[in-house]
């Protein structure tokens, strides 16, 4: 598995996390992104608004007056002649809401005063340089039709009285900017009165403007957000037709930092509450799974072996159940593992005495034998092997202790080879050469006798003399011995089977000496121990045991 | 967020650039602005402006292409930039007095603008001053207001005309007088124009090498201020408009031209901003003295624009000694 598996506590921590912080988080992002489009969507819509309604009262306003130059002009076109009378009356008729006449003026076509309201002229309208220019140059564009002016600060709404294409009499109206500026003025927002060009007429302000009395690019072009230098604005532009625009601009920059400023606070709140709940989650998710540890430590403990290990749990009633279930269980089980345990003892320590006093009964019968042969003739020699015979059967049956020393078991095996050097005389030899350092070490009881045993039984197949060497000596933490003879050797085949059954630890039914040793020795020491056979036909025949170096 | 709302609405920008033209000019603001104005009511094209000096102008046309018009600057700063300007002969140019009738296509005359002494009457108490010889006097040391000439071009124009009237026609001969005007100017050398006519306009000056349209403007403002024209001479030199020979919007700037020499503008020019105009059917203000009335000197213009940066360097040079000693 690639993933590494998270801990239980690990778990808690997360699905805590992800099941209140992450829900929050989310819902304030949401909220916050809400607010803004909200705000966004109202700072247009009453931008808009208010746009709408100075535009409305501004376009009002410039009907009047247009309608006024048409009236002027249709007075005008009664008499063909200027009759001040009538056209007072036209002015003060229409202007009556204003509380402001303005000046209108009526100009021949050689810029000659007719006409004024106001008692004076501009110079540039009736200063012959400027006949192609500025007023003058809007009347002549646009012939029988009325047009607004930005001249020199002033608003004119103008129209020439045409007779075909001769100019007959021109109409100038100088707006009042009073009229204008008071439906601006008292705006909570930016309001710019401009021409068709972006010039500004009217205007609360004078933040927006160029060094040259423009309204920037940047507003009048186009509605909509924008960022100029450092400032947000939203701007918002409509045209009355009338030759004005009025573009209304909120600068956004105040706002968008507080809401920068707002969004900056929530955001460190809610790094905060992270960290805290991160780290209290760490807290509390290890209190919350503490008995959890205690149960995973616990079953370790079992896994390596330690039994007394206790659950003790009161903290929550259901983990106090599983710790004393726990206890309980693990109490069981010990009891379970000492009884097997004995048994086992018990089943290896029976097993081992049975193997112990498996005497071959051919080597009593053979040796019984010969003492009534030697009673006979040598009844010295009878005398002995009965001594050695009877050494040997004590020995075998004195005390139940499985383990003896070295030096015990050697005098046991003297008595062995005593019976045997009677027996076979001249024909049999021996050396015996085990390590005084060994001597009062512990071995299996009855170790060294069955190898001699082995030796006599398959050794003299066939031949006339037999030499067997018993080594003994210690290799760092063991002793071996090694019984080593001349004799006739195992066949293959043979020599194949008994090491078969040497591996494969099977209880043998065959009372082989060496079997027992091999088994014994198996169940008494935990370990690489044992017995090791290797023969060759005719040469002869080495069995190597293996034991842990002990004494008592 | 608000990008999107400002690119959603980045149409409309496009839409208007067709019916535009960028400007870049060394004039004065009030100078411009009624003169744009009309340009834009009657052509419809919305026009942007960029107000920097003489210098500074000349850099951004040869460098910017979105730079379409070159307004202003005399055609001895101008002149050695003209492989970057478009050929135009304006339909005007049949009116044009003939002085400045026969320069290339690629430079278009404006108007004429002499360089003159300006004094403030206020401050001048009674020294006379009437021409350049009369501002070596030590009672005017470090009272002068003369800018550097590598940085205005009006005062370029003023050492041409030192150069052409101190030295009778030899300007290898003048700078004896640049020299000694540098050592009475007391190491005051101004960074631009205006601080030059501004200075005087407001007393911090006894006296200034200006042109003739700041001094009208000045006095028109109502300035305690007198023009006076050199005795040894005045040169006066045309300034033009030029077209930028990779404006995407030629169709505009030609129509630039043609409205800034057209008779309507050029009479509006010569009697409300002071300066002369290029055609021979319009007169001047009637607060200036006839072209006729001052002693004119002429100054080769070849020559001029072959010179330039070696009097410039020249000129550097002599005021470095002065401010040295």
């Amino acid at each position: 598995m690639s993933k590494e598996v998270r801990s239980f506590q690990e778990n808690i921590r997360r699905t805590f996390i992800r099941y209140s912080v992450v829900p929050v988080a989310v819902i304030v992002v949401l909220a916050m992104v809400i607010f803004v489009f909200a705000w966004s969507y109202f700072v247009a819509h009453f931008n808009e608004v208010d746009n709408h309604e100075v535009e409305q009262e501004i376009s009002r306003d410039m009907n009047i007056y247009y309608d006024m130059v048409d009236t002027v002009e249709r007075r005008y076109l009664e008499t063909d002649s200027v009759v001040m009378d009538k056209i007072f009356d036209v002015l003060y008729s229409k202007t009556d809401e204003f509380g402001e006449i303005g000046n209108l003026i009526l100009l021949s076509p050689d810029q000659k005063i007719l006409f004024t309201s106001k008692g004076s002229v501009p110079k540039y309208l009736t200063q012959t340089v400027y006949s192609n220019w500025g007023v003058w140059n809007a009347i002549r564009r646009n012939p029988g039709e009325i047009s607004t002016t930005l001249y020199e600060s002033n608003l004119y709404v103008a129209k020439g009285i045409y007779d075909g294409d001769t100019l007959k009499c021109a109409i100038v109206y100088m707006v009042p900017e009073k009229i204008i500026t008071d439906s601006i003025i008292g705006s909570s927002r930016y309001v710019y009165i401009t021409d068709v060009n972006g010039w500004v007429f009217a205007s609360n302000t004078w933040v927006l403007n160029d060094e040259y009395g423009q309204i920037q690019d940047d507003y009048s072009l186009r509605s909509g957000y924008m960022k100029v230098g450092n400032h947000f604005y939203y701007s918002y532009k409509t045209e009355t037709g009338k030759g004005l625009n009025v573009i209304t601009v909120n600068d956004l920059t105040r706002s968008i930092w507080l809401i920068i400023v707002l969004i900056g606070i929530i955001v460190v709140i809610f790094a905060a509450i992270i960290f805290i709940a991160y780290r209290s989650s760490s807290n509390s998710s290890v209190r919350y799974t503490r008995d959890i540890k205690k149960i995973e430590d616990a079953f370790e403990a079992v896994q390596n072996g330690d039994f007394d290990v206790k659950l003790n749990i009161n903290s929550s009633r259901e983990f106090m159940t599983i710790g004393n279930d726990f206890n309980e269980m693990l109490s069981g089980l010990k009891e379970q593992i000492n009884q097997n345990r004995e048994l086992a003892e018990n089943v290896a320590f029976s097993q081992v005495k049975q193997l112990e006093s498996q005497f071959n009964p051919h080597f009593l019968f053979n040796t019984l034998d010969n003492i009534r042969f030697m009673a006979k003739i040598d009844s010295g020699a009878a005398d002995k092997m009965i001594v050695s015979l009877s050494g040997l059967l004590r020995y075998s049956i004195r005390d139940s202790r499985e383990e003896v020393t070295v030096r015990e078991d050697l005098s046991n095996v003297q008595d062995y080879l005593n019976i045997l050097q009677i027996r076979f005389n001249k024909r049999f030899a021996y050396n015996i050469d085990v390590a005084e350092d060994i001597m009062d070490c512990l071995i299996p009881k009855l170790l060294i006798q069955p190898l001699l045993e082995n030796a006599v039984k398959y050794g003299f197949a066939g031949q006339e003399k037999l030499t067997v060497d018993i080594k003994g000596y210690q290799i760092k933490e063991d002793i071996v011995f090694i019984c080593k003879d001349d004799g006739a050797g195992i066949e293959k085949d043979r020599l194949e089977e008994i090491l078969h059954n040497l591996r494969s630890d099977a209880d043998s039914s065959q009372h082989f000496g060496i079997y027992n040793i091999h088994r014994r020795i198996r169940l008494m020491y935990k370990g690489e121990y044992g017995l090791d056979i290797s023969s060759v036909k005719d040469e002869g025949t080495t069995v190597r045991i293996v034991i842990p170096r002990h004494y008592a | 967020m608000f990008v999107m709302f400002i690119y959603s609405s980045s149409d409309g920008k496009k839409e208007a650039l067709s019916k535009k033209l960028v400007v870049v000019s060394p004039h004065p603001t009030e100078f411009m602005i009624p003169l744009i104005q009309e340009f834009e009511n009657e052509t419809g094209i919305a026009v942007e402006l960029k107000n920097s000096g003489t210098s500074d102008a000349i850099n951004e046309i040869i460098s910017d292409s979105g730079t379409d018009i070159l307004w202003g600057g005399s055609v001895l700063s101008v002149g050695p930039y003209e492989d970057y300007f478009y050929s135009y002969e304006t339909p005007n140019r049949v009116d044009f007095m003939e002085e400045y009738a026969d320069f290339s296509d690629k430079i278009t005359c404006f108007t004429n603008v002499p360089s003159v002494l300006m004094i403030n009457e206020d401050v001048i108490g009674d020294i006379e001053i009437n021409g350049y010889e009369d501002l070596l006097q030590d009672e005017l040391k470090g009272q002068i207001a003369f800018a550097d000439p590598s940085k205005s071009s009006s005062s370029f124009e003023h050492l041409v005309n030192m150069l052409y009237a101190m030295g009778d026609g030899n300007p290898d001969k003048g700078w004896d007088y640049v020299d000694a005007l540098l050592k009475n100017l007391d190491g005051v050398l101004l960074d631009n124009s205006s601080e030059v006519y501004k200075g005087v306009a407001n007393g911090k000056f006894k006296v200034g090498l200006t042109f003739e349209e700041a001094a009208f403007t000045m006095l028109k403002a109502g300035s305690h201020v007198k023009i006076i024209y050199m005795s040894e001479g005045v040169v006066s030199t045309p300034d033009g408009i030029y077209i930028n020979k990779n404006s995407s919007r030629i169709e505009n700037a030609k129509k630039f031209v043609d409205f800034m020499t057209s008779k309507d503008a050029q009479r509006y020019i010569a009697n409300n901003l002071g300066r002369r105009s290029v055609r021979e059917d319009v007169i001047g203000a009637s607060m200036l003295i006839p072209i006729y009335e001052m002693l004119s000197c002429d100054a080769d213009r070849q020559e001029v624009i072959e010179n330039k940066q070696k009097w410039l360097d020249t000129f550097t040079g002599l005021s470095g000694e002065v401010s040295d000693e």
